[in-house]
């Protein structure tokens, strides 16, 4: 008597999936093959003279730490470099002091990403001041 | 544990109906953020760059193509009306609002550049650059 009363007051609980599941399915093949994957972002800081410092800025202290970025390559403090030597050097810069002033001058023909190369082996050395000029 | 035979089970379709709104909801509200940036820029790669975290709410994306075309949101302008942007946006927001340049690799850096003299002026003194921290294929 107790098992047959179960099964009647069951019965209208068991709701047909069957159509719900096949939409649902739907739904996520159609998300799988239409998201593309994301690329991992990073910001590079930089700082940038105020309008007031611009002057200031023009005349390099000696201390300061000069790299120009040119279409055909990079130079630290006026010495041709290649981008490993220029990776190991920073390092040892950072080595000795990782607040320092780094200043980036980039010429107005390269290419942004060489920008972005040197910005990103500052930041890996930890090297943390660095300002971007552009030259002609 | 006893059920009396007229409580009927739980009416999932209401519910159903609900979840499928919601994430329709979300579906389209995601795909409106992904269409305000260019998908055709392609960032220069800097895996030892900082990753993005908590963005400020003020940040401004500038965007350059490989053409050195200067575009926010989309909608392409002169160095010279950046300015006047820059400017609302210093008037509105102040100096300190964060400006991040996605620039493709290829572009020159004359056109940065001028997207960078457009801060300046402006008062703008916060720019980031944005670079690919790891490719996802």
């Amino acid at each position: 008597m107790a098992k047959r009363q179960r099964r009647i007051a069951e019965a209208p609980a068991e709701l047909n999936m069957t159509a719900m599941i096949d939409v649902v399915f739907q739904l996520l093949i159609f998300f799988l093959v239409t998201q593309k994957p994301q690329d991992t972002l990073a910001n590079l800081d930089v700082f940038r003279p105020s309008p007031e410092k611009k002057q200031e800025q023009l005349q390099t202290p000696p201390k300061m730490i000069r790299v120009q970025i040119y279409p055909d390559g990079f130079t630290i403090n006026d010495r041709p470099v290649g981008a490993e030597e220029l990776d190991s050097l920073l390092r040892k810069l950072a080595g000795i002091d990782t607040k320092q002033t780094i200043m980036i001058m980039c010429s107005g023909q390269s290419k942004h990403e060489d920008l972005v190369r040197v910005l990103d082996l500052c930041a890996k050395s930890g090297l943390v001041n660095l300002s971007v000029v552009s030259t002609n | 544990m006893k059920k009396r035979a007229d409580e009927p089970g739980i009416n999932m379709t209401p519910m159903i109906d609900v979840v499928f709104q919601l994430i329709i909801f979300f579906v389209c509200t995601a795909d409106m953020q992904q269409k305000a940036i260019d998908e055709s820029i392609k960032l220069a790669m800097a895996p030892h760059g900082k990753p993005v975290e908590q963005k400020d709410p003020r940040e401004v994306v500038i965007e350059v193509d490989n053409k050195g075309r200067i575009s926010i949101a989309r909608t392409y302008m002169s160095p010279e009306y950046l300015y006047t942007v820059m400017r609302k946006t210093v008037n509105d927001h102040g100096q300190s609002t964060p400006v991040v340049i996605r620039g493709d690799g290829l572009t020159k850096h004359e056109a940065v550049k001028q997207i960078m003299d457009a801060c300046t002026r402006a008062g703008l003194w916060k720019v980031k650059f944005a670079a690919v921290k790891e490719r996802s294929s």
